[in-house]
């Protein structure tokens, strides 16, 4: 029985049961998310957009509580635009991905939020931070997380080569998702896709019949 | 219908199912009854098992289906399956009609609702007998309802209106069909639980036909889906 009734009880809170992946290739970053936000067993939204902007070239992907990562990820974009104001310069990855860590240790035991932070950066190119549930920070070459990350871990480490190439990455990520999203009830509809590099970013919208499986 | 488990000293207790299947929507039109389900049975929030047939023939002129814990539909597919064979005891050419069914299976509901230990299903019987159209729900607790149209889990919150809308009890089977279908639309997208492959059944004066599973189409390339991005939202 699904209750979205704020005062039940049992009240299910509207999560991005999901599946996000970011993946440095060659030249660049991808990431790629799916696009179903959940409520219980009720899809709210089956166009969301988890990959938010926080700066030019730094994104985040959200999972766990919509409420919570929404709200970091305002503050954050904030604490960031200010402080990119301040240098003069586009902010290193690694900062955004502090201020994230910052919220998410302080308040670790009030929040459900995992995110993954990736971007480019003039000082040291490409990169990806996940951040998972307690608030530790890891910078990984590729990362996957949300619901759907349970069903395609194999995948991604059987899969997975260091310096692909656009092509190869684009791919990766497209068929990792799509297996995610084919298995996990709390992913689905359609795939977005983001290609970060030091020149431009290319926003792809992958339709529902254009999903690799099915 | 004696169960193992109540023969032994150890009681069961089903009150959490572990395999569920999706929702069921049954119609009746002009001449018949038509049922649709999805071919999904889900693991929790996996998408477990993708090509389950789950529409049961139990006689010649009777289908079931139902949604909820999936172990426990096969278990009344197999005893309603009995029914007819242990019927031919009484060698007097009278096969059970497909109210005899569904009434069987409220009577098992509700005995099993009061030792606690429910069937967790909502089950839908559908069958075409002596000229009449028979279509039933028989929920979790053994509630009976015979009606025109039935809708269990999801559908009963998202699909009404659609059939509201669209059906009435004398439309033919392919408007009755496309009304199932366009539900079945509206479930892949807004139910976590729904698969886009649905199978359809339907008996009529002829007997059982049961379909093979189709795709339903659902549109996802909308402009404002497209043009959702988040770097818009912010003035850069």
């Amino acid at each position: 029985m699904n209750y979205t009734d704020i005062l039940s009880p049992k009240f299910e809170p509207e999560t991005t049961g999901t599946t996000i992946m970011a993946v440095i290739y060659d030249g660049g970053l991808i990431i790629g998310a799916d696009s179903r936000t959940s409520s219980g067993q009720f899809v709210a939204d089956r166009c969301a957009d988890k990959i938010d902007y926080v700066h030019d070239r730094i994104f985040c992907l959200r999972s766990g509580s919509a409420a919570d990562t929404q709200t970091i990820a305002k503050y954050v974009r904030y604490y960031v635009d200010a402080h990119a104001q301040e240098l003069g310069r586009l902010p290193a990855v690694a900062t955004a991905a502090n201020l994230f860590r910052n919220f998410l240790y302080e308040y670790k035991d009030s929040l459900s939020a995992a995110i993954i932070v990736a971007g480019w950066d003039p000082y040291k190119g490409a990169q990806i931070f996940t951040l998972p549930l307690g608030g530790s920070v890891i910078e990984q070459k590729w990362s996957i997380g949300g619901s759907g990350s349970t069903f395609i871990w194999g995948f991604c480490d059987s899969n997975y080569k260091e310096n692909m190439s656009l092509q190869e990455a684009r791919a990766f990520v497209l068929h990792a998702v799509g297996h995610a999203m084919y298995r996990d009830g709390s992913s689905g509809g359609i795939i977005r896709l983001l290609n970060v590099t030091k020149d431009k970013i290319e926003r792809e919208f992958i339709d529902y019949k254009d999903v690799p499986i099915k | 219908m004696i169960f193992n488990s109540e023969l032994s000293a150890q009681q069961q207790h089903t009150t959490s199912p572990v395999v569920t299947g999706g929702s069921v929507i049954a119609l009746a039109y002009k001449g018949g009854v038509v049922i649709g389900t999805d071919t999904l049975c889900s693991y929790g929030s996996m998408a477990a098992f993708k090509n389950v047939e789950k529409i049961a023939q139990v006689s010649k002129n009777t289908i079931y289906v139902s949604s909820g814990e999936y172990s426990d539909f096969q278990q009344v597919v197999k005893e309603l399956a009995k029914i007819d064979r242990s019927a031919l005891q009484y060698d007097d050419g009278v096969h059970p009609s497909p109210r005899d069914y569904g009434n069987f299976l409220a009577r098992l509901s509700y005995k099993k609702r009061c030792k606690i230990n429910p069937l967790y299903l909502q089950n839908v019987i559908a069958g075409f007998h002596n000229g009449e159209r028979y279509l039933a729900l028989v929920d979790i607790y053994g509630t009976y309802l015979e009606s025109n149209f039935v809708t269990t889990g999801f559908a009963s919150y998202f699909c009404k209106a659609i059939i509201s809308n669209y059906w009435n009890e004398n439309c033919t089977l392919d408007q009755a069909k496309q009304v199932i279908r366009e539900c079945f639309k509206v479930l892949f997208c807004r139910d976590c639980r729904a698969h886009d492959v649905i199978q359809l059944g339907y008996v009529d004066e002829q007997g059982v036909h049961v379909e093979q599973p189709e795709r339903v189409e659902t549109k996802w390339d909308f402009n404002g889906f497209k043009t959702r991005a988040n770097e818009k939202l912010h003035t850069q």
